[in-house]
């Protein structure tokens, strides 16, 4: 395990070493993912300015649902750069993925330590600025349990979004290019989740809490820090939720993405 | 000695999806997919004594890479057993491949980026290659293979021969026992060929490596390999020795005769004259009914002779006949 962890900083050490070869145009693409993120959120912050609230949510506390999708999306799109299904399909077709194959580390492992994009970056920083814009203006009674539930929340974020990622992957095993649909999910999903979920019509929100339960993974956690009322009338312990939605969702993820490569060994394409 | 690799009746077929032609086709076979079986490995059996160097030849699609796939763990096999040095190659992946050394001629194992020693220095931690003997291996191999005149260079700008050549070496940094070269020499020029060839055979030789050797350039088998498995369609045409491939194949040889002076009729009882040009003449024999000696001594016996040489026809000659006429021999 030791020997892993040492090998993982290694191989990512290689891979931000080689993106930071020309400086200059890093950084310039971190400044403009930054500012590309920012955009979107530009707007939205326009419209509250007419507004005032989403579905009785003011600024502040529409920042701290987008910050937190912003930033743990971000997150997840460094870390997970190698489960991308848009560069993961590629590289199975070009045969890379073959070659991890012939090497003696498990196949997961050495997916997550193939690909590192430190120019997501540019989005984390945004999600930051988001995030801090919104605790300016919310005013939360911190406590230290609070806030190590924060950074469980946003880890499990992390992890759901990761394991969307795996299984769009896992997929191109079937169908070579990466599905669209799994984008949808991925991409919209997480979009929606910036905004308060119960503006949304029930069947919409029915499959975003018991197919893919991302209702509780920013939804529930945010009413909880912000100390709103549920409108929605789910169990007191709901907004607690986030860490075993996201075991749970990674859990299945990891057994279809062995799967897919049981197949993968037995088809080779 | 018992065998190290032991392939019997491997099958491997794939299904692929049929394409149909036209519009109309193209809207049928999306939503009606018809597929078919295509075995790209059929009923392949053979095996492979330690310290062997065999050369594994094939036009390409005769199902080489797909033998080599199967042999590397990479694809499991529809039917049939296989087992390389008493493990079966795609179970207990990890432990297999840190036993084995793989190299596909068109791919790199190395990292884009970084300097050919980087990459090397992070394979020797993948494989957990003690420093001392990672160092011992690696002043060998960069004797033989002269990495040092590009060993700091990125692999990006590496030429083709120099790509293979520190991909070989990566391939036996961990020094296995046995190896998989997949078209080693594809697309290098005459020096670089034979530079890797050099060191394919020092490692059989020397280390005794055991090689399984897939190639269509036939000097490759011709200057290496004691052994050939002959491959076409997925079914193994011949597997024996080389020079026995060449010896029941080619029955014809050819003699060239330069002639002291242009005689009329140069007609030699048993041999065909092929082509007449002044004094030079071209005949075919069949050298199992007329030995070389006996129809130089006829010609010999009847004209003078400036030079004369005998002429076996080439392996490449030999191989397409094989696979033209399917000529199946075990």
């Amino acid at each position: 395990m030791k020997r892993l962890i040492v090998l993982y900083f290694r191989l990512i050490s290689i891979q931000v070493r080689s993106q930071m070869q020309y400086r200059f145009s890093f950084w310039m693409e971190v400044l403009s993912t930054m500012l590309l993120n920012g955009s979107y959120f530009l707007a939205l912050y326009l419209v509250l300015q007419q507004f005032e609230t989403i579905a009785g949510w003011r600024l502040g506390e529409v920042a701290f649902l987008a910050g937190m999708v912003e930033l743990s999306f971000a997150l997840m799109d460094m870390f997970f750069s190698g489960f991308d299904p848009d560069a993961f399909s590629p590289f199975v077709w070009k045969g890379s993925f073959d070659q991890l194959l012939l090497r003696p580390l498990p196949i997961t492992f050495q997916v997550l330590s193939s690909r590192f994009v430190l120019r997501r970056l540019g989005r984390i920083m945004e999600g930051l600025v988001i995030f801090i814009f919104a605790l300016i203006l919310t005013d939360v009674p911190w406590s230290a349990l609070k806030i190590v539930y924060l950074f469980m929340v946003l880890i499990s974020q992390v992890i759901v979004y990761g394991a969307l990622f795996m299984v769009g992957s896992t997929l191109t095993f079937w169908t070579v290019k990466p599905i669209e649909a799994v984008n949808i999910v991925t991409y919209g999903g997480t979009e929606m989740m910036t905004y308060p979920m119960n503006i949304y019509p029930l069947w919409l929100r029915r499959f975003f809490t018991y197919i893919l339960p991302f209702i509780f993974m920013n939804y529930y956690p945010a009413l909880f820090f912000l100390g709103k009322a549920d409108p929605l009338g789910f169990p007191v312990f709901a907004p607690f939720l986030a860490p075993f939605a996201a075991l749970v969702v990674m859990f299945l993820s990891f057994k279809f993405w062995k799967f897919g490569l049981r197949h993968y060994q037995g088809t080779g394409s | 000695m018992t065998e190290i690799i032991q392939v019997c009746e491997l099958t491997k077929t794939f299904r692929v999806l049929e394409r149909q032609t036209g519009w109309s086709g193209a809207f049928r076979s999306f939503f009606h997919p018809r597929h078919k079986l295509v075995a790209a490995v059929k009923n392949v059996s053979f095996g492979l004594k330690p310290g062997e160097l065999v050369g594994y030849l094939g036009p390409n699609g005769a199902g080489k890479s797909t033998t080599l796939k199967v042999l590397t763990g990479l694809l499991v096999p529809t039917s049939g057993q296989v087992l390389v040095d008493g493990q079966i190659p795609w179970k207990n992946r990890t432990t297999y491949v840190s036993k084995i050394g793989a190299v596909f001629g068109n791919r790199s194992t190395l990292w884009w980026d970084l300097p050919v020693m980087d990459s090397l220095e992070v394979l020797q931690a993948m494989y957990q290659v003690p420093t001392h003997r990672f160092k011992e291996n690696l002043k060998r191999f960069n004797h033989l293979l002269e990495l040092d005149e590009f060993i700091n260079t990125p692999v990006r700008s590496l030429s083709l021969g120099q790509k293979m050549r520190a991909d070989l070496c990566a391939a036996l940094l961990h020094e296995p026992k046995l190896v998989f070269l997949d078209e080693p020499t594809i697309g290098l020029d005459v020096v670089a060929k034979q530079r890797i060839r050099e060191f394919i055979r020092y490692i059989n030789r020397e280390q005794g490596t055991t090689i399984l050797l897939t190639t269509h350039d036939l000097s490759d088998v011709e200057k290496l390999c004691e052994r050939v498995m002959i491959l076409d369609h997925g079914q193994l045409l011949y597997d024996g020795y080389l020079e026995e491939l060449t010896n029941r194949f080619e029955g014809e040889r050819k003699l060239n005769v330069l002639f002291s002076e242009e005689y009329a009729d140069i007609q030699v009882e048993g041999a065909q004259l092929l082509q007449r040009d002044g004094r030079r003449a071209i005949y075919a024999f069949n050298w199992r009914i007329l030995s070389s000696s006996e129809l130089i001594r006829r010609i010999l016996s009847e004209y003078k002779v400036d030079d004369l040489e005998v002429r076996r026809p080439d392996l490449e000659q030999t191989i397409r006949r094989i696979y033209e006429e399917e000529l199946l021999l075990k």
